[in-house]
């Protein structure tokens, strides 16, 4: 039975994802990600994919504007739990030349700044190889830079 | 009888032959490669069947000035610069739901140049700011980059695709399903022709369930390409007509004829190209 | 009749709304009788209407206009070599040296790209007919330095008064659109009627840049100091835009300053600090680092920055007094700061 849910949950995280990028009705178009952003985990960590009924949400952007872009941490609220992300693209758009996306997403790290997922098949700004000391884990388990 | 009938069937199939030929031998040209190619005796005969072919006229939308009290010599000293860059970098001919694919210095890449290949929904901007859009689903993650047209850091901009769509703006894709913005990476480039008209795609997409970026249906974006009878109603197409301002297109303060005006900033980009 | 003639020598009209045709003494008999329930006057003052429309026929005004744009051409010729034309003695540049600046015309922004592939907007000041009108000595300036006046874009010798067209009858040069003044060092004064040049500046320097911003009419206080307003529903009755308590019962007075409506904008407003990228010598354009105040086709006064942050060592090796068309230096037509890309260079590559 377990199996089953998992199986079906996995369902249908992908084809909702394939039909429209919002998992859930969420209020409004955030472009930038702020407090009460919703957002879209892109790695295969397993807290990030099972679905549940409130989307993971930002409460928290650690830099001194509150306006998180590429690169900036965030304090998640995803499955009754808080955890740190990195941001890796945004609705925004940023200066010429750098890629928007057409979701916020995100990549769940630990505190330590490791990822917990080990895969991220979405393509990922290689405007981050800039901070290639800081992020060289997140980075080495990235497939698809754009 | 029958050789008149045979001399009548010969001739569209030369007309064919020759025209294919030629269009191969201007993608050559255009690509920069030394063509291989050695012409028939053929091509004498297209001359005489057809003196008319011309190359396309073709003048980049950027060069025509804005409508607005700025002098003229401001927009001609920003001209020379982008014919300037225009000698150094070939800027194909394009238009917005044309296949692009552009190779850019990146210090962060690997090998220092990254390649984005993607469908040209925007082209926003005049003189040297002017920018172009380009969209492409990668993965079931859209992606989008706007890329400077004169920007230095451009190594290659390249037609895969050419072709119009029924609208001059094609931000609604991002509403649309993602195969109508899905473009494979390595896609090989369609050849066309320098001397034909640009081949318009009646292609209407089918949009995804509302809400959308924007009301499309509403009549100020006049759009062509969507399939609005699968997703609304009648009754909401009746309401969206309400905005609709149909007095406009007779406000003759709003006339803005830049044919003239074209003609001369045509002549002059050419005249500069070829010296 | 001398009645008519006076009111149209003062560029006013008198329009007569009911009565075409009928003569002008009727007229003035009926405006003078009192009977103004019948008569119904419009009074217009129309700008472009001087003496001289009154009495100059069509072609006597095609005339003057041809006369005076060839005389405004005569006297521009007549200054080309200012170094041939007995100058006054030019001067080394020294220390704590202030040079004049140039009056010039916004003519609109365009981007600009560094080496390393940033891109900068900056703004075009074309330099159009800018001479030199006059000298004041220190006495006759403000007793600290004397200042040269500069003039920009010929005008139209009319509207003007006997003591300005005196000014630049001395100096030889048309009447101009704007006149701005320098107040520059004893050894960097130049003879009136000089012409000045884009080539006065160097790409590399700042400099700042003075006009009149666009105006926007008398504003509220949000808009004008950027209040925040009220909120527009919870019961606030007439009051969303408003600023507010100017002040507290105990000190029972408004402060001086205190931010209010009023105003905005059509005042003259500085830029400072603005980095010359490139210098177009052939057509007399400065290419100036970001945005300058006023709107398009205005005259803008651009001068040596002030700032105190560059020092003596940022205007050595300019050209002092100025840049002089006949003299030694020759320019290529496009001077760049060496960090811009050239638009004739190939495509940036990382290695």
């Amino acid at each position: 039975m377990a199996l089953l849910n998992r199986q079906l949950g996995w369902f249908l995280t992908h084809v909702s994802r394939a039909v429209n990028q919002r998992n859930f009705s969420i209020t409004g178009v955030c472009n930038a990600i702020q407090k009460q952003t919703c957002v879209r985990v892109i790695d295969n960590s397993p807290i990030g994919n099972t679905p549940y009924h409130r989307p993971p949400k930002c409460i928290h952007v650690y830099n001194k504007t509150g306006v998180g872009k590429v690169g900036d941490k965030i304090l998640l609220a995803i499955k009754g739990e808080k955890r740190k992300a990195i941001i890796v693209g945004h609705k925004m758009p940023g200066p010429a030349m750098t890629p928007r996306f057409d979701s916020n997403n995100v990549v769940l790290i630990e505190d330590n700044g490791n990822p917990i997922g080990t895969r991220i098949k979405v393509p990922i700004p290689s405007l981050l190889r800039k901070r290639e000391g800081e992020f060289s884990k997140l980075l080495a388990i990235a497939q698809n830079f754009v | 009888m029958a050789a008149a009938c045979r001399r009548l069937l010969e001739l569209p199939r030369v007309n064919v032959v020759l025209t294919g030929a030629c269009s191969i031998v201007c993608l050559n040209a255009k690509d920069g490669e030394p063509a291989q190619f050695k012409p028939p005796p053929k091509p004498v005969i297209v001359d005489k069947l057809n003196p008319e072919v011309m190359e396309r006229r073709f003048l980049s939308p950027e060069f025509i000035p804005p409508r607005q009290r700025t002098s003229p010599f401001k927009f001609f000293i920003e001209r020379r610069d982008m014919i300037q860059r225009r000698k150094v970098l070939n800027i194909p001919e394009f238009y917005v739901g044309s296949i692009l694919s552009v190779t850019t210095a990146d210090p962060y890449a690997g090998g220092k140049k990254s390649k984005f290949v993607g469908i040209c929904i925007q082209r926003p901007g005049k003189g040297l700011s002017a920018t172009f859009v380009l969209r492409n689903v990668i993965e079931g993650q859209g992606v989008e980059i706007r890329y400077e047209l004169y920007n230095p850091l451009i190594q290659e901009i390249k037609v895969l695709k050419l072709e119009k769509r029924l609208d001059d703006d094609l931000t609604y894709v991002r509403d649309a399903l993602p195969e109508y913005s899905t473009v494979d990476v390595n896609m090989m480039p369609v050849p066309y022709s320098l001397t034909d008209e640009v081949p318009v795609n009646k292609l209407k997409v089918i949009m995804k369930p509302k809400p959308w970026l924007k009301r499309w249906e509403r009549p100020r974006f006049k759009i062509q390409g969507i399939r609005f009878d699968l997703c609304l109603t009648e009754e909401n197409m009746e309401k969206a007509k309400k905005w609709d301002m149909p007095w406009i297109e007779f406000d003759m303060l709003k006339e803005y004829d830049t044919s003239e005006l074209e003609k001369r900033i045509w002549e002059e980009v050419n005249r500069e190209l070829k010296k | 009749m001398r009645l008519w003639g006076l009111l149209g020598r003062s560029g006013v009209r008198l329009l007569l709304a009911r009565s075409q045709g009928a003569p002008a003494q009727t007229v003035a008999a009926a405006a003078a009788g009192g009977n103004r329930g019948r008569w119904c006057f419009t009074v217009r003052h129309i700008n472009d209407a001087t003496w001289w429309h009154e009495h100059l026929s069509e072609e006597n005004t095609q005339f003057l206009k041809k006369l005076t744009a060839e005389e405004y051409k005569a006297q521009t010729e007549n200054k080309l070599c200012p170094l041939k034309d007995e100058p006054w003695p030019l001067h080394p540049w020294e220390p704590g040296s202030r040079r004049v600046g140039l009056v010039a015309l916004k003519l609109g922004m365009m981007t600009l790209w560094t080496k390393d592939g940033k891109s900068h907007f900056v703004t075009l000041l074309q330099v159009q007919d800018c001479h030199v009108i006059k000298y004041k000595t220190k006495e006759d300036n403000n007793g600290k330095a004397p200042a040269l006046l500069v003039g920009g874009k010929n005008g139209s010798s009319f509207h003007r008064d006997e003591s300005s067209m005196e000014m630049f009858r001395e100096a030889g040069v048309p009447p101009k659109q704007k006149v701005t003044t320098f107040n520059v060092s004893e050894n960097a004064i130049i003879k009136p009627g000089t012409p000045l040049y884009a080539a006065h500046f160097r790409p590399g320097q700042c400099v700042d840049v003075t006009a009149k911003t666009i105006g926007k009419g008398f504003q509220g206080v949000m808009k004008r100091w950027g209040f925040k307003g009220q909120p527009a529903s919870h019961g606030q009755t007439k009051t969303h835009r408003r600023p507010g308590a100017i002040s507290n019962t105990r000190v029972a007075k408004v402060f001086k300053g205190k931010k209010m409506p009023g105003q905005l904008g059509n005042w003259y407003m500085t830029a400072k600090g603005l980095k010359v990228w490139r210098i177009d010598v052939k057509h007399n354009v400065i290419y100036v680092n970001g945005s300058v105040p006023g709107h398009r086709n205005c005259l803008v006064k651009v001068g040596d920055s002030r700032l105190h942050c560059y020092g003596d060592d940022h205007y050595k090796n300019l050209p002092f007094p100025t840049y002089f068309a006949d003299g030694e230096e020759k320019l290529p037509d496009d001077l760049y700061d060496e960090d811009i890309f050239q638009f004739t260079e190939p495509s940036i590559t990382y290695a």
